[in-house]
């Protein structure tokens, strides 16, 4: 018996990444709102300095607090302080424990020293919400999505699991770690989304950025190709108002500005393809003044087809 | 009324006053908005005004080679081929060199250097924990960027050295990745904590002491037995030496704050990186370091700048009256009014932003570049870039 395969937003965690800039939170936005209309209940989870998916729903920001932004899609901001003491909790159990131990001055000495830390506790708070987060005999979350740091720092997240447990390979965090790994590796039940622009640099990144997650085993879901240019105007048009005189100066400097762009949309679109094997996934560039709601509802039917 | 874009280039000062007689220039900003291609741009200012000129890049995804035009880059600095001058129409009088860097050479030769004997310096180069810190953690990165630039500095081959800084997820971290690196090797509170497991080491016990105190045995639950046995054989190997790698960061920190260097804080026109740009420029001033410039990279330029109108109505007529099929589906002059149309509101937006920018942080010379129509990827589209950086906006 075969069976269709599952769509990407069957799965337990999505993780949005790519060149700074790019569209991340957006693309991160809708599809939490693309899965929220399935009637999923959908958590997004921010890692980086500053939150943005809840200023794009319209709303203040969620901080460490599950907020719930728009009917099924809730958010929270991923701290390392909170994090670290939410996690410790979670694996001491006793409050005077973590007091005793993580209030000694030492120890947070040794913890703010201690690189990698920060990630450590970030990723292994979305694993939790993704994997163990319990409510009344079912997962709280349908779907987490993951809206990661930029490329470097986003492979480096997503590659902590493997570099702890290259150094400590017992006690309760290396057995967490393993299942965070386990996780992230399941293309069953994650997969990793790579979010771009059609520029040399930005698509160069995203092509080594998927190479670099299929040599550490992470499976990928679609590529987002943000801010697309479609062709406007035919060759024939262009030179002809080009030489349209001074009344058709601006336009034709329009006309040519939309076209350059155009042009860099449809070489960087194939490219992408013959690079990716992955589902490419154009999104138009939106004229939008500021970005909101709205917005996120236009990326997210743009994107449905994929999901 | 002056049309948006036609902002006049005012008595602004050149980049190359900004820049004269600095020796380091780190190029700052968030990721995506040109850091590499200005880096570049400004080293090969540097190159035609008669300087050697080195841009050091970082970046993993080789955005440096592909802005040059070059294959590769290796570890050790690459000069630009006379060649590749020449074909962009451009004689320099100086030289340009572009480096990337190597992230673990970097971590092994300052080991090397540090170490007290070469056993030593294999002592660390094969300690477990010194592999993974060197490549793979977090901060190890921008702490090799500072140091790597710092020894081009001193080694005094090139008159300038312009560093193309790690994508960061924030300034903070780029600013704090020495200290927070340095702690690791350099800490007095591990040290504190690890003793027993040091002094067991030290007189030669073939086992470990086994962790004590609550504090240590909550602490080798977290992290396993391995680790912190790793920590302590990693902590003894390096005694002795933190006495030099202080030195080393402090000199890094007095080089950078200091009048030969300058940092130019890279951006593009839209909110969220000018924010971040903000936030690098205050992040930069709390640790007394000024920004010598800004440049705004990708720009929008308004079609307005020329003649026409923009109404259907009206762009239907001057079709006509050129003798140009009003053809297509939708036609022609509703395709062109449409274009002008959001070609006009990216203009604006952009033009807005610049402004804000150049008012909150007035008095810091601000250098617009305009979106290019083609990639950059050759010297010939940096002189382009390096044409923008003339002179400052008004």
């Amino acid at each position: 018996m075969s069976r269709e395969p599952a769509a990407l937003l069957d799965r337990r965690l999505l993780v949005v990444t790519g060149k700074g800039g790019t569209g991340k939170s957006t693309v991160s936005a809708a599809l939490a709102l693309a899965a929220s209309k399935r009637g999923k209940r959908v958590l997004v989870c921010e890692v980086t300095a500053r939150e943005r998916v809840s200023e794009l729903f319209g709303r203040p920001e969620s901080g460490t607090q599950i907020r719930e932004l728009s009917r099924g899609v809730y958010s929270v901001h991923v701290r390392p302080p909170e994090a670290m003491r939410e996690y410790a909790l979670m694996t001491l159990r006793y409050e005077t424990l973590y007091n005793l131990v993580f209030q000694n001055k030492v120890v947070r000495y040794f913890l703010n020293a201690a690189p990698s830390l920060a990630e450590i506790v970030m990723l292994g708070k979305v694993w939790w919400h993704a994997a163990r987060e319990m409510e009344r005999g079912r997962p709280r979350w349908d779907l987490v999505v993951l809206d990661a740091p930029a490329t470097g720092h986003g492979l480096t997240l997503l590659t902590v699991p493997d570099v702890f447990l290259g150094i400590v390979s017992e006690g309760p965090l290396a057995r967490d770690m393993r299942d965070m790994q386990a996780l992230l590796k399941d293309p069953t039940r994650c997969r990793t989304c790579v979010v771009t622009l059609p520029e040399e640099m930005p698509a160069n990144e995203a092509i080594e950025m998927h190479r670099a997650l299929d040599s550490h085993g992470l499976p990928q879901g679609a590529l987002f190709l943000n801010g697309v240019f479609a062709p406007r105007f035919s060759g024939q048009e262009r030179t002809q108002v080009a030489r349209g005189g001074p009344l058709l100066a601006a336009a034709a400097d329009a006309a040519d500005a939309h076209e350059a762009r155009a042009d860099l949309s449809v070489r960087y679109e194939q490219l992408l393809r013959k690079e990716i094997a992955l589902p490419v996934v154009p999104i138009p560039y939106l004229f939008d003044r500021s970005f909101g709601v709205g917005s996120v509802e236009k990326v997210a039917r743009a994107i449905e087809v994929a999901l | 009324m002056r049309r948006p874009d036609e902002r006049a280039y005012g008595p602004g000062p050149a980049l190359d006053e900004v820049l004269a007689r600095r020796k380091v220039v780190c190029c700052v900003g968030s990721g995506g908005v040109g850091k590499t291609t200005t880096a570049a741009a400004l080293a090969l200012r540097a190159a035609m005004a008669g300087k050697r000129a080195l841009v050091l890049t970082i970046d993993p995804a080789r955005r440096l080679a592909n802005s040059l035009g070059l294959k590769a880059l290796g570890n050790r600095e690459t000069r630009i081929d006379e060649s590749l001058f020449r074909s962009a129409g451009l004689r320099p009088r100086g030289e340009m060199y572009a480096m990337m860097l190597d992230l673990k050479l970097t971590w092994d030769e300052l080991v090397q250097r540090q170490a007290p004997s070469p056993d030593r310096a294999r002592q660390i180069l094969e300690n477990r924990l010194y592999q993974k810190l060197s490549t793979a953690m977090a901060g190890s990165l921008e702490y090799m960027a500072m140091e790597k630039v710092s020894e081009l500095h001193s080694s005094g081959r090139f008159d300038v050295v312009v560093l193309d800084t790690p994508p960061t997820a924030n300034a903070l971290d780029f600013l704090r990745a020495p200290d927070r690196i340095l702690d690791v090797v350099d800490n007095d509170a591990m040290r504190i904590l690890l003793g027993p497991m040091l002094k067991a080491s030290r007189i030669g016990l073939k086992f470990f002491a086994l962790p004590t105190g609550l504090v240590l045995r909550t602490l080798a639950k977290f992290t396993g037995q391995d680790f912190l046995r790793d920590l302590a054989y990693f902590l003894i190997a390096f005694e002795g030496m933190y006495g030099g790698f202080k030195e080393r960061a402090a000199q890094v920190k007095r080089l950078l704050s200091g009048p030969d260097a300058a940092f130019v804080l890279v951006t593009g026109p839209n909110p969220l990186t000018i924010e971040e740009a903000l936030f690098f420029h205050r992040a930069l001033q709390a640790d007394g370091i000024s920004t010598a410039a800004i440049v705004v990279n990708r720009v929008q330029r308004d079609p307005h700048r020329f003649s026409g109108p923009d109404s259907t109505p009206a762009l239907r007529e001057a079709l006509q009256l050129a003798q140009i099929a009003d053809g297509g589906d939708p036609p022609l002059s509703q395709r062109l009014s449409r274009t002008l149309a959001e070609q006009a509101t990216l203009a604006d937006l952009d033009r807005r932003q610049v402004e804000e920018l150049s008012r909150t942080l007035a008095g810091v010379p601000l250098f617009v570049v305009p979106r290019l129509r083609r990639d950059v990827h050759d010297l010939g589209g940096l002189w382009q870039i390096d044409e923008c950086l003339s002179a400052a906006e008004e």
